[in-house]
């Protein structure tokens, strides 16, 4: 039986429920269900208990792991069976230990009548404990059903533990417009994805960007604009940027742009070549920042294509104008221009809905680790 | 340009986005646009495929009707339609500005020929300034006796010939009224368009859930192999409504139940768990196997109609905890009326899969509740091992039990052991609820397959032999209710499960009705 390594005080974190050994867990788990399905019967609710995933959240401080899990009360997939949330207390002086809470989440789903439940393991893990801390999970994960994990910070840390961690994960998360270096970041994650193929590696600021993407590709499915796809030699994207007074000196993290420039450039280089054509590399990509105060910088702001087709040039543009919440797209052709249509991307904002999102897919995103090993070359320009 | 088929995506940017093809622009022409399919279900669905974002920039719609509306006061028509019956509210008024730019209306009769070339006219304008590129959808809105005339005005003016881009046309339900009439309208349609061009559409197959009866059977690989006559005892297919006629008296007269219910959506729902695996999943090769369920019914005549089928009228009663009255108290329904408002039917599908297994379909009006559900019955194991005291009687047989609406799901009944020191038996059920792995809000049935017939895609779509194959099952039918006179149609108390017969008629064969 594990015992406490050292007699200091347990941190206090009631929302992460009630403190048991680690070997407890289950029985801990176990009761907590029994009292439920009592509550059930009384109260003529139904709860909904689903087994699709193991969902582990890594975060580096306890404001951090608060943060993502109150995000679960707000994500409206009713996927997870059970969520490990490991919180890693990587301070020097910190002693070695372990501790573990444990609780029974429930959401209601469409009305108060029906609920979801799933159980949520809170480990707390400090000083040596930390190297082990990709073992010490293991026994907490529910058998046979996919290993998420959502790494909450840069996924560079000392002693390799990204990879440890991420290795015995079958899909792991990170939010590239967190990055504090996305650069060194996004080298680190080029090289996991390339190394580690059992586990895939996605990005909830590609999630971000997906609608974007969606309106590029819609231009493209129109019969009359398919040849200009290949004719294209110059991409221009803008993010947001705040006013010089707003920004106080924070570093940007273009990731988003960069992101949308590496897809695109990714994508184009598959195009068959003919001699008339633009070759993806001779592609012109400028990315520029834009002052904009009423979006939160890095935001996508302009994505505009320019193709050449026989001597004949198309133009076509997304742009945020000064609305939040929409975009307007539009064609200018030579000798007539489409109509401009507003887009909403009111619904594609919330951590929440992109975690949903990434949690509903289990293989590779090959466009995303081809975007992610574009993005990382273009970094190392 | 020829009709395309499923279209297959060739725009690289597309590789790894969820929506794998948006449309082509195109113009939607709605014949019957001030009706109300038009303002409950066509505009909200269009609006919400063009918030959702796969309609393209110059999708338009036309109205056609004979209300002397203009463009404006159609535009606000489909506004308030949107603002009260779409699934998305309130209205984005951005989107909206874009949307209505695209809405016009053109006032004319339905037999004028003058008017079709007035919207030839607007539509090759429409191609110009908004790049639809002759791209159309003919959509009947209109009552069924409307269809003829405007398919041979579409005709007469040219608008089914199209040099430059595809034109369809979607056919709502019901179509035809018998095989006679079904043919000779497929006959009609087929002069003006040819089929690759038809859409016939039957909004039940735009449900997700129906959708997943072919996902459950063809992407699972335990339930085929006990898909059969070995292994499933019969199966139960149940349609019902609590609620009546709701104003709709005088086409409930014409209808009925068979033809309103069992002809249509009973029938697909049928053929989805009937059919074999198709060779690939494409319209024709879904629609060849469905079609040739439909041809492998034991067809019902003479007696074998009055043995193998139960008609009801329901009579007052409550339901939802309100007094209804009897359907021959309805107002437009006659005293002497002999449409039913409850079906039961017993019929085999006779072939090598099927053979000697017994199908149920019941549909009414006025039933406890509103659910529709696909019960599979399976055979009992070859040898109770346990002693009846051990099981009290109460073990019954697997069912699955596949729920199309409400609470969307699946259900396996199966024997288990209760806990304690003895051994007794229970049934359980182990459910799956959509709604408790999927909580994606569901795009409407009319979202799903406009979306499909801009894109070409016909599998949710019903084929002309499907269509006379499915009346040629119900004719048989009609055609002996047609002899017998008053007394073979039963009464049933509104509020309960059918008329005491039905349940007599399938207790002949040692089976009861689901309590669903």
């Amino acid at each position: 039986m594990t015992q406490d390594i050292t007699n200091r005080a347990k941190p206090n974190i009631p929302w992460a429920g009630k403190t048991v050994h680690m070997e407890r867990v289950e029985e801990e788990l176990f009761r907590l269900w029994h009292m439920s399905a009592d509550n059930m019967r009384i109260s003529q609710n139904l709860h909904v208990r689903t087994s699709v995933l193991n969902f582990v959240i890594c975060a580096h401080d306890i404001p951090s792991a608060q943060k993502a899990s109150a995000i679960l009360r707000n994500l409206s997939s009713t996927h997870i069976a059970r969520v490990t949330l490991l919180i890693l207390d990587t301070s020097t002086n910190a002693p070695t230990d372990v501790t573990t809470w444990v609780t029974l989440r429930s959401f209601s789903i469409i009305s108060d009548i029906m609920r979801h439940a799933f159980e949520q393991i809170t480990v707390l893990v400090s000083g040596q404990a930390v190297h082990s801390a990709a073992n010490i999970i293991q026994p907490l994960l529910k058998p046979d059903l996919p290993i998420y994990l959502w790494w909450l910070s840069d996924p560079v840390s000392e002693n390799d533990l990204f990879r440890r961690i991420a290795s015995v994960s079958n899909r792991v998360i990170v939010d590239s417009n967190d990055f504090s270096a996305p650069g060194q970041s996004i080298g680190t994650l080029s090289s996991f994805a390339e190394n580690f193929p059992d586990c895939a590696v996605s990005d909830l600021n590609w999630g971000h960007i997906t609608p974007w993407r969606q309106l590029v590709a819609q231009f493209f499915d129109t019969t009359e604009f398919q040849p200009y796809l290949a004719g294209i030699h110059t991409i221009e994207v803008e993010y947001a940027v705040a006013p010089l007074s707003e920004s106080g000196g924070v570093a940007l993290n273009p990731t988003r742009a960069w992101l949308i420039a590496a897809w695109l450039k990714t994508r184009l280089s598959l195009l068959p070549k003919s001699s008339s054509e633009q070759d993806a590399d001779k592609v012109n990509i400028f990315i520029r920042p834009r002052t904009q105060s009423d979006i939160q910088p890095g935001s996508l702001c302009l994505i505009r294509l320019t193709s050449s087709l026989d001597n004949h040039q198309a133009i076509f543009t997304i742009d945020r104008g000064d609305d939040a919440e929409h975009v307007l797209t539009q064609v200018e052709l030579p000798l007539a221009n489409r109509p401009q249509r507003a887009v909403s991307m009111a619904t594609t904002h919330a951590v929440n809905e992109l975690l949903h999102e990434e949690l509903e897919i289990l293989g590779h995103d090959h466009s995303y680790e081809d975007t992610l090993h574009e993005m990382y070359a273009l970094f190392a320009r | 340009m020829p009709q395309r088929s499923v279209v297959e995506a060739t725009n690289p940017l597309r590789e790894g986005l969820r929506i794998k093809q948006s449309p082509e622009p195109c113009v939607m022409v709605i014949f019957g646009a001030t009706g109300d399919l038009t303002h409950r279900k066509l505009l909200p669905a269009l609006y919400n495929l063009a918030l959702e974002h796969p309609l393209p920039a110059g999708f338009s719609v036309v109205g056609f009707a004979r209300r002397p509306y203009t463009d404006e006061t159609f535009r606000q028509q489909a506004l308030d339609s949107i603002n009260e019956y779409s699934r998305q509210k309130p209205v984005n008024p951005q989107v909206w500005e874009t949307f209505a730019s695209g809405i016009h209306y053109l006032q004319s009769d339905f037999h004028n020929l003058a008017g079709y070339e007035k919207l030839n006219t607007l539509l090759n304008k429409l191609d110009q300034e908004r790049g639809t590129n002759g791209n159309r959808i003919f959509y009947l809105s209109t009552p069924p006796s409307q269809y003829a005339e405007i398919i041979q005005q579409i005709g007469a003016a040219g608008l089914n010939r199209n040099r430059k881009g595809w034109t369809r046309i979607i056919i709502e339900k019901p179509f035809g009224h018998d095989l006679a009439s079904a043919r000779e309208l497929n006959r009609q349609v087929g002069k003006v368009f040819k089929e690759d061009q038809i859409y016939r559409i039957d909004h039940y197959l735009g449900k997700e859930t129906v959708q997943n009866i072919l996902v459950f059977r063809l992407a699972n690989g335990i339930f085929e192999p006990v898909w059969n006559r070995r292994y499933v005892d019969h199966v139960q297919i149940t349609v019902a409504e609590n609620l009546g006629l709701e104003g709709r008296g005088g086409y409930y007269e014409e209808s009925g139940a068979i033809r309103d219910m069992v002809q249509n959506h009973m029938l697909q729902l049928l053929t989805l768990v009937a059919m074999e695996p198709p060779i690939a999943f494409d319209p024709n090769a879904v629609r060849d196997e469905k079609v040739k369920v439909l041809h492998a019914l034991q067809p019902l005549v003479g007696r074998d109609v009055m043995n193998n089928s139960i008609r009801a009228q329901y009579g007052p009663g409550f339901v939802g905890g309100h007094p209804v009255p009897a359907y021959l108290e309805e107002q437009g329904v006659s005293l002497n009326s002999t449409t039913e408002t409850y079906v039961a039917l017993k019929f085999f599908v006779d072939n090598w899969r099927w053979a000697g297994v017994p199908f149920y379909l019941r549909t009414g009006k006025h039933l406890p509740k509103r659910v529709t559900e696909i019960a599979i019955q399976f055979k009992t194991a070859p040898l109770m091992l346990f002693k009846r005291s051990e099981t009290h009687g109460q073990v019954e047989p697997n069912v699955l039990t596949l729920r199309i609406q409400p609470d969307e799901g699946i259900s396996l009944k199966f024997g288990a052991k209760v806990p304690g020191t003895d051994m007794q038996i229970r049934s359980v059920n182990m459910d799956f609820f959509y709604g408790s792995s999927f909580v994606r809000a569901q795009p409407e049935a009319y979202e799903r397959l406009i979306l499909d017939c801009m894109l070409g895609d016909s599998t949710l779509f019903t084929r002309r032999d499907e269509v006379e194959a499915a009346w040629m099952f119900i004719q048989g039918i009609l055609d002996e209710w047609a002899n017998e006179d008053r007394s073979t149609i039963h009464t049933y108390e509104s509020g309960t499960w059918g008329p005491q017969a039905a349940d007599e008629f399938i207790w002949r064969d040692g089976h009861r009705w689901r309590r669903p």
